[in-house]
């Protein structure tokens, strides 16, 4: 096919102004003139943007109209129509070619050719739909963005534990605090049950209840982060943990209308009542000659933010490691890493390495320094400033 | 002196001109064009060469913010802005209609970029459509072996998009000091 001298007629569907100049200049440049863009009327091949709202239903508007002109879509997925012919994004030349050369064989056959049309059922790309939750959007502190806390708010918001000084190696050994002495042992407990059965579940401890809304994820307190933090911070096993029960919801207490903005997400909500029960300390069950290492990332926009809670996370992503190591490693003091592994434990996001290898190749205390890292050091100040 | 950037990626209505425009100290430069077809359902305007804020940092210097065009169609154009990049920031709209196939497109499109440097997740519009959630991205992120930070996100809100570069930062260095 003499490209130059005989292109081949495209309109453009799907795609806006600009876009379809562009679309003009790929087809005249990198597709050295293969085909030439027109209007509809004077088309001879129709390519559409196949990922576009509502393209389904045009692309069968089209096919009814025009049942024997070629149809080329550009597609991120894998094409299910047998009529059209699919070049998958990001758009290759060759592919494109490809297509163009196709689609002009279709154009010559269909000139000799009177069969009749065959109108492909309309597949229109599945589009998803929700109904806009007003509700939703209400729920602001489901919403709000995280509080990035900072060496110097550490002690007045998380607390300590009197008398222990968890930042000094003698005193490690005691570093650690038993969940189950504390509310965060019931709310993961209640979680749990909730998430099994499916079901709207109550934590009754004599203070507020917790309403769990496990397939929203969602929890509902009557209370403050100030309550919240006194509560979480108590031992309660020797003087609450009788009164302390899960119970099913009826229907009408669940239907009950509740004020919105004192739903929660259960991570968001557990992470900190880990927070406050820790106080800087590490989980009993941690073993912490054995190395940590951290399954996923959490989701730090939705949560409180310890110290170092990101480098933390950067660090143990890619290797698993010791909590003296980690706070060695980046020179912080231990109650942050402490703190940080209580609440990703409590989510489930920690594990602790069991294999031989992982105890005998010691990490490195050194990390490898990015070339930019002065750079970087400014940028990560103006973002944190 | 050496000239940074980040890039902003993801589909139509993701949030990147948004994003930027919380984190620049500049209004950002678009180069929006109003959509005159489907593209409408979604968004006034459509950004379809790129959008550019900075941040200005003590010392004169600054790190470029750049937004790749929406539209998955300018492939040719992504080679440009990368080049000398120092992360990507891969922002993905929870009310489209397979939010997956998007992050697999935008990941398989970047891969030897992210390869070089790092990639952190934005999810936006968690507020109208709660699923699939961040873990829903994470257990498929962790399908093809990888371990992103994936974090909700109001394109808005200036702290949201902070924390989002801020771990980018991390992962190309943990040793970064706070």
């Amino acid at each position: 096919m003499d490209k130059n001298n005989h292109p081949l007629k495209v309109a453009l569907h799907g795609m806006e102004e600009r876009t379809s100049k562009t679309m003009v200049m790929y087809l005249q440049g990198p597709c050295r003139g293969a085909a030439m863009v027109v209007n509809d009327n004077d088309a001879d091949i129709d390519v559409f943007d196949a990922d576009v709202v509502g393209i389904g239903s045009l692309m069968a508007e089209h096919r009814v109209k025009k049942p024997y002109r070629p149809v080329i879509a550009l597609s991120l997925r894998d094409g299910e129509l047998g009529y059209v012919l699919y070049v998958k994004k990001p758009v290759k030349t060759d592919d494109m070619l490809a297509a163009l050369d196709k689609a002009g064989v279709l154009i010559k056959q269909n000139e000799h050719n009177t069969a009749q049309s065959i109108v492909e059922k309309s597949d229109n790309v599945s589009l998803k739909t929700f109904v806009l939750d007003n509700d939703e959007r209400k729920k602001t502190a489901k919403h709000e963005a995280a509080m990035q806390l900072n060496e110097k708010g550490f002690n007045a918001f998380i607390g300590n534990v009197a008398g222990l000084d968890v930042n000094d190696p003698a005193q490690l050994g005691n570093a650690n605090y038993d969940p189950k002495n504390y509310f965060q042992s019931h709310v993961e407990s209640a979680f749990k049950i909730s998430r099994e059965l499916g079901d709207i579940m109550q934590l009754n401890s004599g203070w507020s209840p917790v309403i769990i809304f496990p397939k929203d994820n969602e929890v509902w307190l009557d209370a403050d982060d100030k309550q919240l933090r006194a509560f979480s911070g108590l031992v309660i096993a020797h003087t609450l943990n009788e009164k302390i029960s899960t119970t099913p919801l009826t229907f009408e207490s669940s239907s009950v209308s509740r004020s919105l903005e004192k739903f929660y997400t259960m991570d968001a909500f557990l992470w900190k009542v880990a927070c406050w029960a820790s106080k800087g300390r590490y989980p009993n069950h941690i073993d912490i000659t054995q190395p940590v290492y951290l399954k996923s990332w959490p989701n730090f926009t939705r949560l409180l933010i310890t110290p170092h809670a990101l480098r933390i996370s950067a660090l143990l992503i890619k290797e698993p490691r010791t909590l003296a190591n980690v706070a060695e490693v980046l020179n912080i003091k231990p109650q942050y890493v402490f703190v940080f592994i209580s609440a990703a434990c409590a989510l489930g996001l920690t594990g602790q390495a069991r294999r031989v290898a992982d105890v005998l190749i010691a990490p490195s205390t050194e990390i490898k320094e990015n070339k930019n890292k002065g750079f970087l050091s400014r940028v990560m100040s103006k973002l944190r400033g | 002196m050496s000239q940074y950037k980040i890039i902003f990626t993801g589909p139509v209505g993701a949030g990147k001109t948004t994003a930027i425009n919380s984190i620049s100290d500049l209004p950002p430069i678009k180069t929006d064009a109003a959509a005159s077809d489907m593209t409408k359902s979604k968004k006034s305007a459509t950004t379809v060469a790129m959008d550019y804020g900075v941040m200005n940092l003590p010392g004169g210097e600054k790190l470029h913010l750049y937004g790749t065009p929406g539209q998955e169609r300018f492939d040719f154009m992504w080679d440009i802005l990368v080049t000398g990049g120092i992360g990507l920031v891969l922002l993905l709209d929870n009310t489209r209609a397979d939010p997956f196939v998007d992050m697999k497109f935008f990941l398989d499109a970047f891969s030897t970029f992210i390869g070089d440097t790092a990639v952190a997740v934005g999810v936006t519009q968690m507020d109208v459509s709660a699923k699939p959630t961040i873990d829903d991205y994470q257990v498929q992120l962790s399908g093809v072996g990888l371990k992103l930070p994936v974090f909700a996100v109001d394109a808005r809100v200036r702290n949201d998009v902070s924390i989002l570069i801020q771990s980018l930062l991390y992962s190309l260095d943990p040793g970064l000091e706070e």
